[in-house]
């Protein structure tokens, strides 16, 4: 090998180096070091008295994301004496559905997800039905869980 | 030109290489939809000022972002004259690149030896699709928020690495303060730089390749 094809082969080999190494710190750089794990915690949302009899009632209560408050809703639904909370995150891509009380139908207004009053998937892309969240009654007052 | 101008030029010397394309005959069957890339180009260049001018008020923290939108909006002189124009340039950038593209569509302008023009113009709309989407997060509002929550998740679908992926977008598991600087870093540093170089590459080639003869 010629002196001028084996410097050509040296920087080839040493600029695909650095541009190798330089994309892997970039990478480890950019992912983020800590990725907290999210815990369940409960929040106070109404009174005991509020809960449906029937049907579905939305409740907006606000929850910390970071250092400030963002708000959020559930779903109670008290359907023929069960009584349970539905979280209001399509399971397709996170948007938050609407009650449409005509059609009795959860409806998500982004790609038309639609959910029995039960959560089950009735049509459109999702996979799976809403996710039903804990919620506990404690001296009168009405908590969700909510994983934050 | 005027007499700075040929003073400068005279010691650097970019008029003479240009005066080639600048002065060239252009086909006469040329018309108005042949300004579209034009139009979008001057949109970019709109976008870039005002952009400057936002970034001098904009304080791209989780506390501070929202009430510093709202100052832009309220307070600062002109600010809600500068904030809107940058919005709704925006806005006719995406508009202009599809008409633009549209037109390179109808007038199959893609075809050899256009095709790495087509690429670099394909990128070019990506990139302002990434910027439109990384823009709107930064006022910090509930309508952004949720947008970017809903946008962000379907990186999350990706298979195997999607949650890494995700992770990588959010700066985490959910959107907090660390997504707003990453979306601010990229709509103001990286994505405009690359536009940038995505944007010379576009004009060197039509430069070079000539404007195509259409249908």
């Amino acid at each position: 090998m010629q002196r001028r094809e084996f410097l050509k082969k040296a920087i080839k080999f040493f600029f695909s180096v650095l541009f190798i190494s330089s994309s892997a710190v970039a990478g480890l750089f950019l992912y983020p070091s800590k990725i907290r794990k999210k815990q369940v915690r409960f929040f106070e949302v109404m009174k005991e008295e509020e809960l449906p009899r029937r049907g579905v009632k939305k409740v907006v209560f606000q929850i910390p994301r970071g250092d400030h408050l963002i708000n959020t809703r559930v779903f109670f639904v008290n359907n023929g004496g069960s009584l349970f909370v539905l979280s209001p995150v399509c399971t397709h891509l996170g948007c938050l559905v609407n009650w449409h009380r005509q059609k009795g139908e959860f409806i998500c207004p982004c790609h038309g997800g639609r959910y029995s009053i039960e959560g089950k998937v009735l049509g459109g892309p999702p996979p799976r039905p809403l996710t039903r969240l804990p919620f506990k009654v404690e001296k009168g007052k009405v908590y969700v869980g909510l994983k934050v | 030109m005027g007499r700075i101008f040929d003073w400068i030029d005279s010691r650097f010397g970019i008029k003479e290489p240009h005066r080639r394309f600048l002065q060239r005959r252009l086909p006469e069957r040329l018309s108005y939809l042949y300004c579209l890339g034009g139009v979008a180009f001057t949109l970019f260049l709109c976008l870039v000022f005002t952009g400057l001018l936002l970034s001098i008020y904009y304080v791209p923290s989780e506390r501070e972002a929202f009430q510093s939108v709202v100052n832009i909006t309220t307070e600062v002189r002109l600010g809600w004259f500068i904030r809107s124009l940058h919005r709704w340039s925006a806005h006719l950038f995406i508009v202009a690149i599809l008409l633009h593209t549209a037109r390179v569509i109808i007038h199959r302008a893609y075809r050899p030896p256009r095709e790495l023009n087509w690429v670099a113009g394909s990128m070019t709309l990506v990139v302002a699709f990434a910027s439109g989407f990384t823009g709107y997060l930064l006022p910090w509002d509930q309508k952004a928020y949720w947008a970017t929550e809903v946008g962000t998740s379907m990186v999350a679908t990706v298979p195997v690495i999607g949650r890494h992926l995700l992770y990588m977008v959010r700066g985490g598991e959910d959107i907090t303060g660390a997504t707003l600087t990453r979306f601010y870093s990229l709509h103001v540093l990286w994505l405009p730089l690359i536009m940038a170089l995505l944007l010379w590459a576009h004009f060197h080639m039509v430069k070079r390749q000539g404007i195509s003869g259409g249908l």
